[in-house]
């Protein structure tokens, strides 16, 4: 057919049919620039909107927000109509409508996995149980019902949606006449807990940590229930742990000491020894700095940590002695005069070679008279051990942190409540939550509480109790998932890692298959991943996502569930096919 | 006549010792392997890197007089003493000077200026306290600015005190410095303390033997060390810049055929150069050269020589290669000589990109389509350039445009996709909206939209010359702007600092040469 007669083909059609009019129109290419114009301008708004504010916001607003994916729909609608244009097909338009149904295809299946599938993501630990359940990356509420006591649940994000006064959100509870008012929401949210006497509870002991160089400090109150050791995190940093007794000490690893001179610590002294760690005295003996191997140095105003423990590398670095004007008499060591005319300083460093099982390091109390008795362990080894009153201080060891004995009571409990804390500086986060009441047609104005993400908080009008979760969707999984090993290999001499490989075994409910799979860089483990499974994207895919390097027999692994790869990719490898042919395989048409 | 010679002899001896600290032939260490960053490298590469790291160049001036890293890494490790004293370690950000109360006019400070300084310690602390409390916190200019300053402390501490100088193999992954009583050691500082080759030399020697002790598995590939001293030395990229430039003027100054063909050859030898600097390259760090910001600019220059190659020798135009050798030039000369902004060191990878396959197939068409863009931005300005002058593109050169912006096309639809691909396998998910997936979408759209205005005859000739600069801006920012102005992503190990002011100058300048030639064909039209 020459350029002439379909020409005249299509004006005539577009002439005579309705049909053929409003093809024409959704195939035209004024729509087409309209479209790729919109789509690339939302994107690049949207990217400034991440880096401006946050992934969630570039999400709710553009990426996934209604208006976006209609347009996408507008577009496949487009490219379908385009290719319907060029009826009747000749061979020289294979390219052309072999890219544009590629990207049909690839949206399609874009959306056949949205709808099917999900993407999520999973911790294991080598010392902990199964796992059989993914965090998704959805915001939802659960809603127990009182009536009949079952679980109900309802997509929201607090962070995106941000209730407020004027603009407050209602859930109704079901099965019920009860109504949730969420109106308010905050992305820091505090705990602040107190010590109070209560008749009925055990021995209880108020903390408070403090770090200097941090501007930070942090409460923690510690009740002891039964005989059972009360545990508590420390940022990740640290254990802490109350317990009716303490374990007898034990021996710890290595420990050399070391002379330093302010004077002579040239830089070009200061041998490394079996720790590896360098400790230099200031020229007048007030900085003292200490350098582990591969780490930054750090340097620390001397009088201010004169016999306590500082965390370096591995080991705890001791300043035990200081000498301003140092000088050997009878093969002791003397200071001359207060002047620092030869400064020197005994220093003791502790390695704690980690051993099997937890290397953080804990502090371990006990209740005692008026106060606690406590160990400083790293490794399952006693680093120092004391008692301290209320009002009396001690450090930790690890970086700077000092605890000091805010109360005591022999029969305690701890009260807590929620708290708004300040906004919070770009780039950090807190904990949210949003600020919600509970309503009956009765009553109106009841007292609101925090629902914080990841918590269970129970709501009441007085009469009614509804309980409310709020956090990220937890999915169950047909199967359990166990971290059996966790590997993370380094580049040579470095603490740069160059791969991390975890062994995971998974267990099928009801089958009891078991499968060993390996999660490797850029090469996943699959569930069932059988040929059937792969084909059909009835498949489980586990990529390596984060690791902790304070713990290395954890990871997080991201979760794939896809049914619509097949189509992701046939419609990618058409487009790419389709635009070779279009630009280099296209037959010279006769009257061009 | 004795008396004279004496004083000959005396002279003599004076000129030896006047020239002591210079005198001394070290290329003997400069082949020496030694164990840093991850991977066993010649010293040579150490004291390069160590030295632009320190000071932000990759020779030291002392004196009125330039001395090159070797040798100054060597005097650091040798003879530390005054090391303290001299200005080395550099600061260029002046608010940070200011913070810290330092003479904005000077670049270079001294260990102990640095060292005694209050605030930089507070500013070191600060930093560590937001590291300790979220290692992936984002820091700002003045906060990234101390961490830099505070690394290069270390780097001065490390070599000072011979900690980062390790050179002998310990039977395990890691290599360790030379003891303090280490035969060799002892030799290497007494040579070059007292400028004695034979006892520098007998100290080399001593070392290479204390190297070769242990067994053959830890101890460096010696054919790696040789290729990549060769590398360090030859400079390909530099050469090859001054090679295309004079391909570009030959063509320019020299008429008709003869100038054609001299453009030919100066190009195709440069191409050639930097196809070697390539492999030398990949023979040393084991993987494809497209794995950081510098290592990408070089292979676009590459690219686009590359395909104005292959466009010359199909059309005979010239036009191709006038328009890739700016862009070429320019991006090498940028790598050249922005080595604190375009890292140039060989660094272990994060352990997503340590692939190969991927690496090859995702990042090596990604960028061999900015290079594609590249060579129609050059030809677009040679359009717009025409028209700037009163002149009109023949159809010809404008055909020219659409063949390589096709080819841009092409290849950038297979590397978003591909990318697509190895997200899947990397990260578990095909397509999640990254800032880095996302502009190369917004290129490849852009692109689209100008190709599909072309069709719909809302433009022509003129016009895709025009779009072909503007939308060159979308790559600059998709390769760029991701990396160094947004900064959030999973992209994040392409992330850096620098170079925004030079990177919207580049913006400003293309958009109003777009703006000039547009009027000036309005004009045009208007009279006609």
């Amino acid at each position: 057919m020459t350029a002439l007669e379909r020409k005249r083909l299509v004006e005539t059609r577009k002439k005579n049919s309705t049909f053929w009019r409003v093809v024409h129109w959704l195939g035209s290419l004024q729509l087409a620039l309209i479209l790729l114009a919109t789509i690339a301008i939302a994107c690049a708004a949207a990217t400034i909107a991440e880096s401006e504010f946050s992934t969630k916001i570039a999400q709710a607003y553009i990426y996934k927000a209604p208006w976006f994916l209609v347009w996408l729909a507008v577009l496949c609608i487009n490219l379908f109509a385009v290719t319907l244009t060029r009826w009747p097909w000749e061979k020289k338009h294979a390219g052309f409508i072999i890219t544009h149904y590629g990207i049909i295809t690839l949206l399609f299946g874009a959306m056949v996995g949205i709808q099917t599938g999900f993407e999520g993501n999973v911790t294991l630990h080598k010392d902990k149980g199964p796992v059989r359940k993914v965090t998704v990356n959805r915001s939802i509420i659960q809603v127990e019902s009182p009536n009949d006591s079952a679980l109900y649940v309802m997509p929201f994000d607090a962070a995106t949606a941000r209730p407020s006064e004027k603009r407050p959100r209602v859930f109704e509870v079901p099965q019920t006449n009860l109504q949730i008012i969420a109106d308010g929401f905050s992305d820091n949210l505090i705990k602040e807990e107190k010590l109070v006497p209560s008749e009925s509870g055990g021995p209880g002991v108020m903390l408070r940590f403090t770090s200097p160089r941090m501007g930070q400090n942090l409460e923690m109150p510690m009740v002891l229930e039964g005989q059972a050791p009360q545990e508590r995190d420390f940022f990740g940093l640290a254990r802490v742990v109350f317990q009716s007794e303490l374990p007898p000490p034990k021996s710890s690893g290595d420990s050399e000491t070391q002379m330093v001179f302010g004077k002579f610590a040239s830089v070009v002294q200061g041998e490394a020894k079996a720790s590896g760690i360098r400790v230099m005295l200031g020229a007048d003996g007030k900085k003292i700095t200490i350098a582990p191997p591969d780490m930054a140095a750090m340097t620390y105003l001397r009088e201010e940590v004169m016999k306590s423990p500082i965390q370096a590398g591995g080991a705890l670095v001791t300043v035990e002695e200081y000498w301003p004007d140092f000088e050997m008499v009878g093969g002791r060591p003397v200071t001359k005069s207060d002047q620092p005319n030869n400064p020197a300083a005994l220093v003791r460093i502790q390695s704690a070679q980690a051993s099997e099982g937890d290397s953080k390091p804990a502090l371990v109390a006990s209740p005692s008279e008026g106060g606690i008795r406590y160990q400083l362990q790293r490794s399952g080894a006693t680093l120092a051990a004391g008692s301290a009153k209320v009002g009396e201080s001690f450090s930790t060891g690890w970086a700077d942190w000092q605890v000091e004995v805010l109360g005591y009571y022999p029969d305690a409990a701890v009260r807590s409540t929620m708290q708004s804390g300040p906004p919070l500086p770009k780039g950090e986060t807190g904990v949210p939550g949003f600020r919600a009441r509970l309503v009956s047609p009765e009553k109106k104005d009841s007292e609101t509480r925090w629902v914080v993400s990841g918590d269970i908080t129970s709501l009441t009008d007085g009469r009614n109790v509804v309980r409310i979760g709020y956090g990220l969707e937890l999915r169950p999984l047909p199967f359990a998932m166990r971290l059996l090993n966790f590997e993370v290999p380094r580049y040579e001499g470095t603490e740069t890692p160059s791969n991390f490989i975890a062994t995971v075994e998974f267990k099928e409910d009801g089958t009891g298959l078991t499968k060993t799979g390996t999660a490797r860089m850029n090469h996943p483990a699959s569930f069932p991943g059988t040929v059937l499974a792969n084909f059909t994207g009835i498949n489980y895919k586990f990529s390596q996502a984060e690791w902790n390097p304070r713990d290395l027999g954890e990871t997080t692994l991201q979760v794939l569930y896809d049914p619509g790869w097949l189509l992701k990719w046939s419609g990618s490898l058409a487009i790419c096919i389709g635009i070779a042919i279009m630009f280099y395989f296209k037959p010279k048409s006769k009257d061009a | 006549m004795t008396s004279l010679f004496r004083i000959f002899a005396f002279a003599a001896g004076l000129l030896i010792f006047c020239n002591a600290s210079h005198g001394l032939d070290l290329t003997g260490l400069d082949s020496v392997p030694i164990q840093e960053g991850g991977r066993k490298k010649p010293f040579l590469v150490f004291a390069d890197e160590a030295l632009l790291s320190l000071s932000g160049k990759s020779r030291y001036m002392t004196d009125g007089v330039k001395v090159n890293s070797t040798a100054t890494v060597a005097s650091l490790w040798l003879t530390p003493v005054g090391w303290e004293d001299q200005p080395l370690i550099l600061i260029g950000n002046k608010k940070f000077k200011d913070q810290l109360g330092l003479d904005p006019a000077k670049k270079l400070f001294s260990y102990r200026e640095l060292a005694g300084n209050e605030k930089l310690r507070a500013a070191l602390e600060e930093v560590s306290a937001i590291r300790s409390k979220n290692p992936k916190a984002s820091l700002d200019v003045l906060q990234r600015e101390a961490s830099t300053v505070g690394m290069r402390l270390a780097v001065f501490e490390g070599l000072v005190s011979g900690r980062s100088v390790t050179l002998l193999p310990t039977g395990a992954a890691a290599w360790s410095p030379l003891k303090s009583d280490d035969v060799a050691l002892a030799k290497l500082r007494e040579g070059f303390r007292s400028n004695n080759q034979a006892d520098f030399d007998a100290g080399l020697t001593e070392l290479r033997d204390e190297q070769a002790r242990e067994e053959a598995r830890f101890q460096a590939d010696a054919g790696k060390i040789a290729v990549e001293v060769f590398y360090q030395r030859l400079h390909p990229f530099r050469w090859a810049w001054i090679l295309y430039l004079a391909a570009g003027i030959g063509m320019l100054v020299v008429p008709g055929k003869p100038g054609y063909v001299l453009g030919w050859s100066f190009a195709l030898c440069g191409f050639l150069l930097q196809l070697a600097g390539f492999i030398f390259r990949i023979i040393v760090s084991g993987r494809a050269p497209v794995t950081n910001m510098y290592e990408s600019v070089v292979w676009v220059a590459f690219g686009t020589i590359f395909f104005a190659l292959v466009f010359e020798a199909i059309y005979r135009s010239r036009y191709f290669l006038l328009g890739a050798v700016p862009v070429a030039v320019a991006s090498l000369i940028l790598a050249d000589t922005q080595p604190v902004i375009l890292d140039r060191s060989i660094h272990p990878l994060v352990p997503v990109l340590a692939d190969n396959f991927w690496l090859t197939t995702h990042v090596l068409t990604i960028t061999l389509s900015y290079a594609a863009f590249a060579l129609a931005l050059g030809v677009g300005h040679i359009i717009l350039g025409k028209s700037l002058f009163g002149g009109k593109a023949s159809p010809a050169l404008n055909n020219y445009l659409y063949r390589t912006l096709q080819i841009g096309v092409l290849l950038l639809a297979i590397g978003t996709i591909l990318g697509g691909v190895w997200a899947n396998y990397s990260w578990g998910r095909f397509w999640d909206w990254d800032p880095k997936e996302t502009w190369a979408l917004i290129a490849l759209l852009a692109y689209l939209f100008l190709l599909h205005g072309r069709i719909a005859g809302r433009w022509g000739g003129f016009g895709m010359a025009v779009g072909a600069v503007l939308a060159f801006q979308c790559v600059i920012m998709a390769w760029y702007g991701v990396n160094f102005i947004l900064g959030v992503g999973l992209h994040s190990y392409g992330f850096g600092t620098g170079g925004l002011p030079g990177a919207i100058a580049f913006v400003l300048c293309e958009l109003a040469f777009v703006t000039l030639a547009v009027l000036r064909q309005k004009r045009a039209k208007k009279t006609a």
